[in-house]
């Protein structure tokens, strides 16, 4: 029967197998059909959903009010950064997000090496500690941190600023970083023990230097916090040399009078960083990381 | 791909497999045990250290703050749970707890529901799907500084580009930031803007991991669209909405600035939240103790949910 069957694939219905060759059919000639509306429909979503963003970036090219030319400009940006603080903001940044980006990866690896090959009941309490810490509201540690730090002489400071940031963004990485040393198999560090290497030589030598991918997402996750962030900066900043970005970008806000055109070229400016980062490093990048992190550990 | 590599290392873990692995000699065992612990103690310890001075002692002396009558300067006087007293009693909390309620609410399920629905359209074979996927992700990558300014700019004054469509249209001139309930609408359509990204990415993780065989065999014995869609589908990305609903929830509860820098909590605080009141407090209204007391007991409740929580992901991933 089943000769038959291969021979005769056509030979009807009564075979039983012409039926689920139709439906794959039907399903792949509807899945064909669909594809037109489908296209049309997730264009127009995109375009609606993409309206602020290209808003902030046709107004930073569009001549301001004073200006005397037409058409596509790039003045704004000359203007914003010869009339306000703009490289000092985007400076200040930059060495904020990156010392963050370093110091974080640099204390969550190790910590989420601990956390992926311990198997203590101090090790899964610690897990759990760092579970409940990241889903607790900054504003809480904010004040105590505030007046901590102003006996320091860390508040207005970039070093305070970024010690903040590490801080938070310590938890969530220790996790990302836990959750990809679990996918290394443990057989390779073995190889390197019984070669006489250490506990940390094996961690150096054999699970840092696979572990890429977790290290730049576990990167672009502290990239992304502490170039965003606002609550920390607006606590934490006062003197405008000493502005982040988005510190300077609101601080537009402060005047009567808003000046749309330049305030947007400082936002292009400040939306970039992230969107190159995350555009190159897209496929490193999954939320599923994040979310997998804190759920399969 | 990670929520599968996650699962692997809690398999492991459940076995109990200890890292040395199984069958490893005895006494090399404890050996490297020995060893092993003393390494474990160095690699946490700079974690251990941020996270007592970072978390673990700001908890602490907001706990001492919340019971005193002090400002950012001096420390104040021990006076009891008069704070808590006089936020529970104050109808701004109140109404700012529900607020962040009803902001949460439709924070989480829109977002997760135009997740959903941009994941399964997302999921089919389309031109340049990939760049779509890039493009929708874009809210959520700018910086929120940046959003709230464009958004600013399409609906704060009459004169904004969206009012005047509504103008043109016939539609009257919708005060979208002035108007209280308006504006309370306008911050919640905000959120799900930016968020709905991460639940897409989510989603599409989970819908990535589904074996299309298992649509065949259901359209086989006849199953429509929507029974496959509610019977196949759902239930096999349920684990991953439950994981991405908590933590949108937590987003949610801890949002500042999608609040802050649209609206600053008005008009007449119709869009203060319980973080926007507790900042508002503290540093507008210099009122130390009763503004660390609305933000302990925020995080005293987030404390509970997330320990209930975690115990919940837990007990479902060993499932």
């Amino acid at each position: 029967m089943s000769a038959a069957l291969h021979a005769h694939p056509e030979s009807g219905p009564v075979l039983g197998v012409a039926g689920p060759a139709k439906n794959r059919r039907v399903l792949s000639e509807a899945g064909h059909r669909g594809q037109w509306w489908r296209l049309v429909a997730i264009l127009a979503i995109t375009a609606i959903v993409l309206v602020p963003i290209m808003v902030t970036v046709v107004l930073a090219f569009t001549p301001g009010p004073t200006s005397t030319a037409t058409g596509f400009t790039l003045e704004n940006f000359g203007s914003v950064f010869s009339e306000t603080l703009a490289s000092t903001w985007l400076q200040n940044s930059l060495v904020t997000t990156l010392s963050t980006v370093v110091v974080s990866v640099a204390v969550a690896a190790p910590a989420g090496y601990v956390l992926s090959r311990g198997r203590s009941k101090a090790v899964s309490g610690y897990s759990l500690l760092l579970f409940v810490m990241q889903s607790l509201p900054i504003i809480t540690s904010v004040v105590p941190l505030f007046i901590l730090f102003a006996g320091m002489g860390l508040v207005d400071n970039l070093l305070g600023l970024t010690i903040i940031y590490v801080g938070s963004t310590m938890t969530v990485a220790t996790w990302m970083m836990a959750a990809y040393f679990d996918s290394i198999p443990i057989s390779l560090e073995e190889a390197s023990w019984i070669d006489g290497c250490s506990v940390f030589g094996s961690f150096t030598k054999v699970v840092l230097r696979n572990s890429l991918p977790g290290i730049l997402s576990t990167a672009i996750f502290a990239f992304l916090l502490a170039w965003n962030d606002y609550l920390v900066a607006i606590v934490f900043l006062r003197s405008t040399e000493i502005f982040t970005l988005p510190m300077g970008v609101q601080s537009f806000f402060q005047q009567n009078q808003t000046d749309w055109t330049s305030v947007m070229a400082l936002a292009v400016i400040m939306m970039l960083p992230p969107v190159i980062v995350f555009a190159a490093l897209n496929k490193y990048f999954s939320v599923g990381g994040i979310g997998g992190s804190l759920a399969g550990r | 791909m990670a929520l599968t590599t996650a699962q692997t290392g809690l398999s492991r873990a459940r076995r109990g497999v200890a890292p040395g692995g199984a069958g490893r000699p005895a006494n090399r065992k404890s050996k490297l045990t020995a060893q092993t612990s003393r390494t474990f103690f160095w690699l946490l310890l700079p974690s251990v250290i941020l996270l007592v001075l970072i978390h673990g002692y700001p908890l602490i002396e907001a706990g001492v703050q919340a019971t005193h009558d002090g400002s950012l300067i001096e420390a104040g006087n021990f006076v009891g749970g008069e704070n808590f007293a006089t936020v529970l009693s104050s109808p701004a909390f109140w109404k700012a707890a529900q607020f962040t309620l009803l902001f949460t609410i439709v924070g989480v399920f829109g977002s997760w529901l135009v997740g959903l629905g941009l994941a399964l359209l997302l999921r089919t074979k389309i031109p340049a799907g990939g760049t779509f996927k890039v493009l929708l992700l874009l809210p959520w990558v700018v910086p929120i500084v940046v959003s709230s300014t464009a958004w600013n700019w399409l609906v704060a004054t009459p004169d904004s580009l969206i009012p005047s469509l509504f103008r043109n249209l016939g539609l009257g001139t919708p005060l979208f930031l002035a108007d209280p309930s308006l504006a309370a609408l306008t911050v919640m359509v905000f959120k799900v803007w930016v968020s709905f990204p991460f639940m897409m990415m989510m989603i599409s993780a989970a819908l990535a991991s589904v074996d299309s065989t298992v649509y065949e065999a259901a359209s086989m014995d006849g199953a429509t669209r929507f029974q496959q869609f509610s019977q196949i589908t759902l239930p096999l990305i349920a684990r991953s909405t439950y994981i991405s609903w908590i933590l949108m929830t937590i987003f949610c509860v801890n949002d500042f600035p999608t609040i802050y820098l649209l609206t600053g909590g008005g008009p007449v605080d119709a869009t203060t939240s319980l973080v926007v009141l507790a900042y508002r407090t503290v540093f507008q209204d210099f009122a130390t103790g009763p503004g660390v007391a609305i933000a302990f007991l925020m995080t005293m409740t987030l404390v509970v949910v997330s320990v209930l929580l975690y115990r919940q992901i837990r007990k479902s991933s060993v499932e």
